[in-house]
């Protein structure tokens, strides 16, 4: 506990809630505006449903390359400053301090989620969608953001850490970005493999073209697919602490 | 000059970072050579709609964000082990090491830049397009490259100032979005993020009036001298702060 608070503490003049914030404005900017779009070529397709099923579809885009870059700017500080052997010569364990590290990261991008949610429902209200919030779809659409974002922050710390270098994590973000927001173009067997892929596949809403037309259809969260990311975020975890801890300083 | 490029050079060498820069063009090719193929019923300008499906996510956030890491890379051995108090002090103008950093991010950026039109070509290739190769897109990618070096001054500064390598990253994706939304309003020649899509001619492939072209390249001509003229007066002017 006392590890997570420094880990927050060393952050306090980061400015990374308030860049979190900033990126948060500039994806949710551009959905309202693509959204309010295809409101009005198509009034039918006015519901939460399109709503979370733009922004689950940007998030794929958006949450690995922010990822990235706040689990970085996290991991960064230690490389830059040269505080592994300091911290290795204090009283902690290098796991507790790789798991604070981890808990941090998470947190910060619990906040980009939640912050998200209020958007959402901020925006539907303002645009008057006549259908109340429906809480079910709301609380999926957070938790398959927050367990996917469990593995990706598993694997962005795991590179992060073990290679001083920053270059290869943020690319790695770049091609988490890149495969998220292709995910739908990929076969079945290829969007089980690519943990990016998860922020539209746990998404509580999907959506498939009928007759030129778009049509959304609910869809419950997967057992099968939530057991493949909670294994994938603990392999992650486990394998980048195991390696991280063992590694020469 | 000569020197500092020379010892610019030197820094990059095992620094792998050419795996990073044939990485990305060649997913944004096979992302948008697949999407081609797939929808080749609806793509029906051959080669200009391939141009459309690879460059679309290459030129508005791949490449940016490229450069940004290109930039953040150039400047990460200064920000370790207390390096900026060594360069500073070296008898070498403030102004020919901003200027090196820049010449050699310039060069990378033009050799994935001509790496991107090698593989452009391949893959029309590979997907039979029977039509010649459109001339434009040598025109579409050195503008591309030329956008590239006004956002390449801009990051450069920031990576300077800013000690994590992380944030003018972060920075460079919300201004890839400040760039598309002003790419969208007709304000595109105002931003050298916006001017990398005009350039490269990912939205759209109309040619460029020879107005448009001069205006075009004025207003590199002025970012880039802006940029450069900031950040050097920043690094003479400031005291280097290492924490």
């Amino acid at each position: 506990m006392k590890a997570l608070a420094l880990e927050f503490f060393k952050l306090r003049r980061k400015w990374i809630l308030v860049m979190t914030t900033l990126f948060l404005g500039a994806e949710m900017f551009w959905a309202f505006m693509s959204i309010s779009k295809s409101m009005a070529r198509n009034p039918d397709s006015t519901g939460w449903e399109a709503i979370i099923v733009t922004i689950a579809s940007m998030n794929g885009l958006f949450l690995p390359i922010i990822s990235a870059i706040v689990v970085s700017r996290i991991c960064d500080m230690e490389h830059k400053g040269n505080t592994w052997k300091l911290l290795i010569s204090t009283d902690v364990k290098r796991n507790h301090i790789y798991m604070a590290k981890y808990v941090c990261a998470t947190t910060v991008l619990l906040y980009y989620i939640v912050l998200q949610t209020i958007a959402i429902a901020v925006y539907g209200i303002v645009v008057g969608i006549a259908s109340p919030l429906p809480p079910s779809l709301m609380i999926q659409f957070i938790g398959g953001g927050i367990v996917t974002n469990f593995a990706i922050v598993a694997l962005q710390q795991w590179v992060s850490l073990s290679i001083k270098n920053q270059a290869f994590a943020l690319s790695l973000g770049m091609v988490g970005g890149f495969m998220g927001m292709t995910s739908d173009l990929f076969p079945v067997i290829l969007r089980r493999i690519f943990i990016w892929s998860y922020y539209s596949g746990l998404s509580p809403v999907s959506y498939h073209f009928t007759n030129h037309s778009m049509e959304y259809v609910i869809q419950p969260m997967g057992a099968g697919a939530l057991a493949i990311v909670l294994f994938m975020s603990i392999i992650f975890y486990f394998a980048g602490s195991f390696h991280v801890t063992r590694q020469e300083v | 000059m000569k020197k500092s490029i020379s010892a610019e050079w030197l820094k990059l060498r095992h620094s792998r970072i050419g795996l990073i820069l044939i990485v990305m063009p060649i997913l944004s090719l096979l992302i948008g050579s697949a999407n081609y193929y797939f929808n080749q019923g609806a793509l029906q300008h051959g080669w200009y709609s391939l141009w459309v499906q690879i460059s679309l996510f290459y030129g508005e956030f791949f490449l940016p964000l490229l450069i940004a890491i290109c930039c953040a890379y150039v400047c990460r051995l200064e920000h370790l082990n207390r390096n900026w108090n060594v360069v500073m002090t070296a008898p070498v103008s403030v102004a020919s090491l901003f200027l090196a950093k820049l010449a050699v991010v310039s060069v990378l950026i033009f050799i994935v830049q001509v790496f991107f039109i090698i593989l452009y070509f391949v893959a029309g290739q590979l997907l039979g397009l029977s039509s010649t190769f459109p001339i434009e897109a040598f025109g579409w990618s050195l503008r591309g490259w030329i956008a590239s070096i006004s956002i390449a001054a801009m990051q450069l500064g920031l990576s300077i100032r800013i000690r994590s390598f992380a944030a003018p990253i972060g920075i460079s994706l919300s201004a890839v979005f400040l760039g598309l939304g002003m790419y969208v309003t007709n304000m595109g020649m105002f931003f050298p993020y916006s001017l990398l899509t005009i350039g490269i001619g990912a939205l759209s492939q109309e040619s460029l009036t020879g107005v448009e072209n001069s205006l075009f390249l004025i207003m590199n001509l002025i970012f880039i001298s802006a940029f450069s003229s900031f950040a050097i007066y920043r690094l003479q002017k400031n005291d280097v702060i290492q924490t």
